[in-house]
């Protein structure tokens, strides 16, 4: 492939304006940016607008816009469970988040560890907490790096070696330094700018591209018909179909765990800007809907087969799919356009992710463990410092550790996350479970979760089980969930019963 | 928070959410909306379902936030309502 001199200058130029964007959004809700929750968390100002945005660019990243495709691209039906899973974040958005926001609120919670900290009184189950957070997300932010090496490859960079990564080592740098000076306030002002850019490659894909391909008809016509629907189930196993919904309802319960989506919750400024959201955000899931479908006109422009595309294809897999499908279809100047969309895209939630880390590592590590005693300027900046030491972290694992490592690790990081629910749900209505009987939870469902995506050899998620030999294939992390929270909820009452109460639930 | 002889209150005030059961029931019922026919504008059922209930599920929560804020309102008036508040919006 060759440079294509006017995408990549398109490309540089909305670079440049979203890196002004970040340095000046220091001054954007001026506050003291050397608190944490001023720094971490935007003093928890941000209104249904903002919040919109931030949650927005938080959840829809640039790794779901070349992955979500690349899965229907490549797997058919099976791939558009991102959105069913979509449609189910919302009731769960409503019901557990504004009440968390408002004991978080309350108690002065940075972090899903500071609340379970506070909740059961377990420095344990939050230290859990906060290392489930964090080696949970930093998968993922390695992985907001392929979604944008993928574009920068498609642009025409070389691949491979030194000059291959200058891009991205640049745009990451970039990202470093405004996220440490302008801390959460940086990607919720960019998250505005990438939304707009993202709607309009999407519409423009929408309209522009079934109409060169002979409309949706046609396009769904060029697909072969088994990759069209599931698989019907077999005999005594559910086969697709309990696959499918589980993966839905299993990645729905996980989402709002992550740190990065606690951390755009916590920092809303109130119960019914959460509820609001809760509605308005539907509109991402329809653009997320549209965005799989792309996978099915990559196979009806035939790019696949494309020689022009073949080394992006051999470099990058399926995921190459969505950049290739721009290529063919858009004028340079668009494609620069697109590919800036998907690149901001990556921008947005590793500068969340990482400030999320962040303030788990500070609140939860840190001064709980190390300085007990540190002062409030001390606490923003060791996060500051974090937050940058992760995002080399990240580029590091990119570069050095094959691709297939962090994919992997990411669908770990997932059944990982899950863990978390049974204490966050649970306390919600009660603080009177057994910390003990929580960390027993966690402990084996993360072993188990973590064996059964093993028995899969780390490649796939769901797992076949077998019960009064019907085999119901099921999202592994939904399964080692279920017995997380049957431990938890049995052994509590057990353990308070035997007195071996751990820790005296502190003040309230 | 509520206690154990709340429940009904709870229930009162709570209600709208059991509407929540509408899109789950629907992502659940994959058997059903498995099939290519009918299609719309091309589309086949398996794709253009989900995609509606993506707009369905949204009407749902607002329709449970509109009910919602109309009964947290009604027993106290001048209380509960933050709606107002500008920094609330943006």
């Amino acid at each position: 492939m060759t440079l294509d001199l006017t995408a990549t200058i398109v490309f540089g130029v909305l670079f440049l304006f979203v890196t002004w964007l970040g340095f000046i959004a220091a001054r954007w809700r001026k506050a003291d940016l050397n608190l944490l929750h001023e720094w971490g968390l935007g003093g928890r100002r941000f209104g249904t607008v903002v919040t919109w945005f931030l949650l927005g660019g938080d959840l829809y990243t640039a790794y779901t816009f070349i992955a979500v495709p690349a899965l229907v691209f490549g797997k058919g039906a099976m791939g558009f469970f991102a959105v069913p899973y979509t449609i189910l974040i919302y009731p769960i958005l409503y019901i557990v988040f504004p009440r968390l926001w408002a004991i978080a609120h309350e108690r002065g919670h940075v972090t899903a560890a500071d609340y379970v900290r506070d909740r059961f009184g377990s420095r344990t189950l939050a230290l859990a907490f906060a290392l489930t957070g964090i080696v949970a997300t930093m998968p993922y932010i390695a992985l907001q790096l392929v979604g944008m090496e993928v574009v920068i490859g498609a642009l025409g960079f070389p691949a491979g070696g030194l000059l291959g990564h200058l891009p991205l080592i640049i745009a990451f740098t970039i990202l470093a330094a405004f996220t440490y000076t302008s801390g959460l306030r940086a990607p919720a002002l960019i998250a505005v700018v990438k939304d707009m850019l993202i709607f309009i490659t999407v519409f423009a894909a929408v309209v522009i591209i079934p109409a060169k391909l002979g409309g949706y008809g046609a396009i769904f016509a060029s697909v072969p018909p088994e990759k069209l629907i599931l698989a019907p189930p077999s005999g005594d196993n559910f086969g697709a179909y309990s696959a499918y919904a589980t993966l839905a309802l299993g990645s729905a319960l996980a989402l709002f765990l992550y740190p990065h989506a606690m951390t755009g919750i916590l920092s809303s400024s109130s119960g019914n800007v959460i509820r609001r959201n809760a509605a308005l955000l539907a509109a991402y899931s329809f653009i997320l809907g549209l965005i799989a479908l792309l996978g099915y006109m990559a196979i009806a422009a035939g790019v696949d087969k494309a020689p022009a595309y073949a080394a992006g294809f051999t470099q990058y897999g399926a995921n190459f799919a969505v950049p290739a499908l721009f290529l063919a279809s858009f004028p340079s100047w668009f494609v620069g356009i697109a590919f800036a969309a998907i690149a901001i895209g990556a921008l947005v939630p590793a500068a969340i992710m990482s400030i999320a880390c962040a303030n788990l590592f500070t609140r939860n590590l840190y001064k709980e463990f190390l300085h007990p005693n540190c002062s409030d300027a001390d606490e923003a900046r060791v996060a500051k410092i974090v937050s940058l030491v992760v995002k080399i972290g990240a580029v590091v694992f990119i570069l050095a550790i094959p691709q297939a490592y962090a994919i992997q690790l990411q669908l770990l990081g997932g059944i990982w996350i899950i863990q978390l629910l049974p204490p966050i749900l649970l306390g919600l209505y009660s603080r009177g479970f057994n910390a003990l009987a929580l960390l027993i939870g966690w402990v084996v469902g993360t072993a188990i979760g973590t064996t059964m995506a093993a028995t899969q050899g780390f490649a796939a998620s769901v797992y076949p089980l077998e019960i009064l030999g019907v085999t119901i294939p099921g999202y592994a992390a939904l399964y080692s969930v279920a017995i997380n929270l049957l431990l938890a909820v049995l052994l509590s009452p057990l353990f308070d019963l035997v007195g071996r109460r751990t820790a005296a639930p502190s003040a309230r | 928070m509520a206690g154990e002889q709340q429940r009904p209150n709870w229930l009162r005030r709570y209600w709208p959410r059991l509407l929540f059961l509408l899109p789950l029931i629907a992502i659940l019922s994959v058997p059903f909306y498995n099939r290519l026919e009918p299609t719309l504008g091309g589309v086949p059922f398996f794709y253009w379902y989900q995609l509606a209930w993506i707009l369905l599920g949204a009407g749902v929560v607002l329709l449970v936030f509109t009910i919602e804020a109309k009964i947290a309102r009604a027993p106290k008036s001048s209380s509960g309502d933050t709606t107002g508040i500008p920094g609330d919006i943006l």
